[in-house]
């Protein structure tokens, strides 16, 4: 969830005028559901090669996990055709061959402008991937030219940003990717009985666990199942182990373990041992 | 030059120079030094290093500022350039080239968010 949000704020301060509705509420953008599935009512920064290289299904576009519909695009334009009713651009953003792009050309309405941007102009492209006979392209309602060129820093940037944001969020937690679902269970990871410093980072994962505990409940859980001797581990044990979480949260999660029947006390309350354990 | 164009050209510093020798790329830095003949000129990046870029044809202007080059590396870490634009400064606001050197290792950083090649669409 909070994927969703830290994205919704950093584009909106990247200043996307697009879409607005579509990025102030996540929740508009998800259409509903609840998973991390993302529909397609977002505009996208894209590179040429991950549109030319996007997998479809239907109408549907997918970039790796991503759907993609409207995108942008950030490119040079390398060449020019202009007929009666569209313009036809190939811009070239480095990543490979350079993009068909075709604007539409409204003949009617003189408020449009219709001039042609000549080659050599760095544009900012806004539009919908279509695939026509196995060709790709993007129809453009905006192909603006760049007046500001770190707007070609910034586009790099927004790409790499929201691919990793969209991606879903069990394999990618936007803040380096350290975190896998793999990494959830305490019980495949040796060195949780003996690293208290493990829990910040831990902590600040991916949420719930697999088995219904929350991060800091499986550590506390882990930690006493680990312990070999017959009375068991004694609170004072665990605020030393967990030096990142407060006694008051220990003492809060052996409540709600023991509540669940995973621990029970031994030689007094504040010894605690699991009731998994095989001895 | 349609040849260069329609091939992945990854954005480089000086420092992934020699792991692009024989490939195409794009460079961008900033002009430092225009050799008399015009054939040839250096560029910084945006870690301050400098790169040499060599052209075809002679410079028919003085070039200065930010310019955006794409070319092929040679053997000796120089760049054999096809064609170069002027990333125009005149609007206002300056390029930030240490910025875009932070861009520039943060997409080799991710190539699974920013690829420069087109795998097989689906």
């Amino acid at each position: 969830m909070w994927n969703q949000g830290g994205y919704s704020e950093t584009v909106m301060a990247g200043g996307y005028t697009q879409s607005p509705g579509g990025f102030a509420s996540p929740s508009l953008s998800q259409g509903g559901e609840k998973k991390g599935r993302t529909r397609a009512s977002q505009i996208v920064p894209c590179t040429v090669s991950q549109l030319m290289s996007a997998s479809q299904a239907d109408e549907a576009f997918r970039v790796g996990e991503v759907e993609v519909s409207q995108v942008t695009i950030v490119g040079i334009i390398r060449s020019t055709d202009k007929s009666m009713t569209n313009i036809q651009y190939k811009v070239d953003d480095m990543t490979g061959a350079p993009m068909d792009v075709k604007q539409w050309v409204d003949t009617e309405d003189p408020s449009v402008d219709n001039t042609v941007l000549p080659p050599g102009t760095y544009v900012k492209v806004s539009g919908n991937l279509r695939s026509f006979q196995n060709h790709r392209s993007v129809v453009a309602f905006s192909v603006r030219p760049l007046e500001d060129m770190n707007e070609i820093t910034s586009h790099m940037l927004e790409v790499v940003q929201a691919h990793m944001v969209l991606s879903k969020p069990q394999t990618t937690s936007g803040a380096g990717g350290g975190m896998t679902s793999s990494s959830i269970p305490p019980m495949s990871r040796p060195t949780m009985g003996s690293m208290g410093g493990m829990g910040g980072s831990y902590a600040g994962g991916s949420g719930m666990a697999n088995n219904g505990l929350s991060p800091n409940q499986n550590q506390v859980l882990c930690l006493i199942r680990s312990c070999p001797e017959p009375q068991g581990i004694s609170i004072q044990d665990l605020k030393q182990r967990l030096s990142g979480i407060s006694l008051a949260v220990i003492k809060q999660a052996v409540e709600f373990l023991s509540n669940e029947g995973h621990i029970f006390s031994t030689i007094d309350e504040d010894h605690y041992k699991s009731t998994d354990n095989d001895d | 030059m349609a040849g260069i164009l329609d091939v992945p050209k990854p954005r480089i510093n000086c420092s992934m120079l020699s792991q692009h020798i024989n490939r195409a790329v794009c460079f961008v830095g900033r002009v430092e030094k225009v050799h008399p003949t015009g054939k040839t000129f250096s560029v910084s990046d945006g870690e301050g290093n400098n790169a040499t870029v060599e052209l075809n044809e002679p410079l028919e202007e003085e070039l200065s500022g930010i310019v955006e080059v794409i070319g092929m590396v040679s053997n000796k870490g120089a760049i054999m350039a096809t064609t170069y634009d002027v990333l125009r400064e005149d609007k206002g606001t300056p390029f930030d080239l240490e910025l875009y050197n932070e861009a520039v290792k943060l997409i080799h950083d991710f190539p699974q968010h920013y690829p420069f090649e087109v795998a097989a669409s689906g």
